[in-house]
């Protein structure tokens, strides 16, 4: 490995387990990429309340072998992947939409399922579910957040 | 059928309403609309096993301005919300609405989610609602005999 390894543990399944810092993260993906991981399976993101965990799930077609990389952010920023694997687009397009994660050097971070004016990211455990946002269209067809249930309907 | 009462010609008025509503009875055209899991239980509703075309319901169609009859079938998220309302307004009247499942008449295990209607009710007129997670499919076609009954009614009402 090019570069330096916080922690590798084991999972049941036999998958490898690597955690890296946020610096080396695109430069350890782009290793794992040369070296025959060619799909990336999945991303996904939790909140640890003080800070912020991105798991990355990336698949070997060829010898059919998984390998999750971690890694964490303390200021809700990462590096985006998306030049490197296509599927990281909307898959971070979904952490940023969920979590709030901002992937710096994405060509579109955009909400992916929630209109744009939507308040707070829903997966975040400081989310306030008190405040009942609503889901309307207008004539053009397109979503709008808004807290007036009156609102159409 | 009601007792038919002489004089004024208010007895064929009355015949003729009965007689509308017990063809529009027995002539449902339901919506082919599936939101989640409950929708696997409504397809088995129209299969040869429970066929619901014994009981005076027609297939199931691809248009809402053909269909008569909505069965919501499945969790309604708040982004499905407005395109239901607008489904369910391309409906020719006379129109009815089964709610089916419990996320559909409450939020059911997904009410304290961020993202669910809590209840369908809040966004179109329900007729009947069929409770259970999901229901049988003989519980829904219990829930389309009893809208039956309902628009058999609908001049007494």
């Amino acid at each position: 490995m090019l570069v330096e390894i916080i922690e590798e543990t084991k999972g049941k399944d036999g998958r490898r387990n690597l955690k890296v810092a946020k610096e080396n993260l695109v430069e350890l993906i782009k290793d794992l990429k040369s070296k025959g991981y060619d799909h990336l399976s999945l991303i996904t993101g939790i909140d640890r309340k003080d800070r912020l965990e991105v798991v990355y799930h990336l698949h070997n077609m060829k010898k059919n072998e998984y390998i999750v990389v971690r890694t964490e952010t303390m200021d809700e920023r990462m590096p985006s992947i998306s030049s490197l694997y296509a599927a990281a687009n909307w898959e971070e397009r979904e952490q940023y939409d969920m979590l709030g994660i901002v992937f710096e050097g994405h060509p579109n971070l955009k909400r992916l399922f929630l209109p744009e004016s939507w308040v707070g990211h829903p997966l975040r455990k400081n989310y306030d579910l008190s405040k009942v946002q609503y889901i309307n269209m207008d004539e053009d067809g397109n979503d709008y957040a808004t807290f007036d249930p009156g609102d159409g309907w | 059928m009601a007792e038919v009462k002489s004089g004024e010609g208010g007895a064929l008025t009355t015949t003729v309403d009965q007689a509308m509503e017990w063809a529009r009875s027995n002539s449902l055209w339901p919506l082919t609309f599936g939101l989640a899991c409950c929708a696997i239980e409504m397809m088995a509703i129209q299969a040869s096993n429970l066929d619901i075309s014994r009981f005076g319901s027609e297939i199931f169609r691809n248009s809402p301005r053909q269909s008569d009859l909505m069965i919501v079938s499945g969790t309604v998220t708040k982004k499905m919300a407005p395109r239901l309302r607008r489904i369910y307004d391309e409906m020719p009247y006379p129109k009815y609405v089964i709610a089916m499942g419990v996320c559909v008449i409450q939020g059911g295990p997904y009410h304290l989610g961020y993202s669910v209607v809590l209840g369908v009710d809040r966004v179109v007129p329900v007729d009947v609602y069929v409770p259970g997670c999901p229901p049988t499919p003989e519980a829904l076609t219990y829930g389309i005999m009893l809208l039956q009954k309902k628009i058999r009614n609908e001049a007494e009402r």
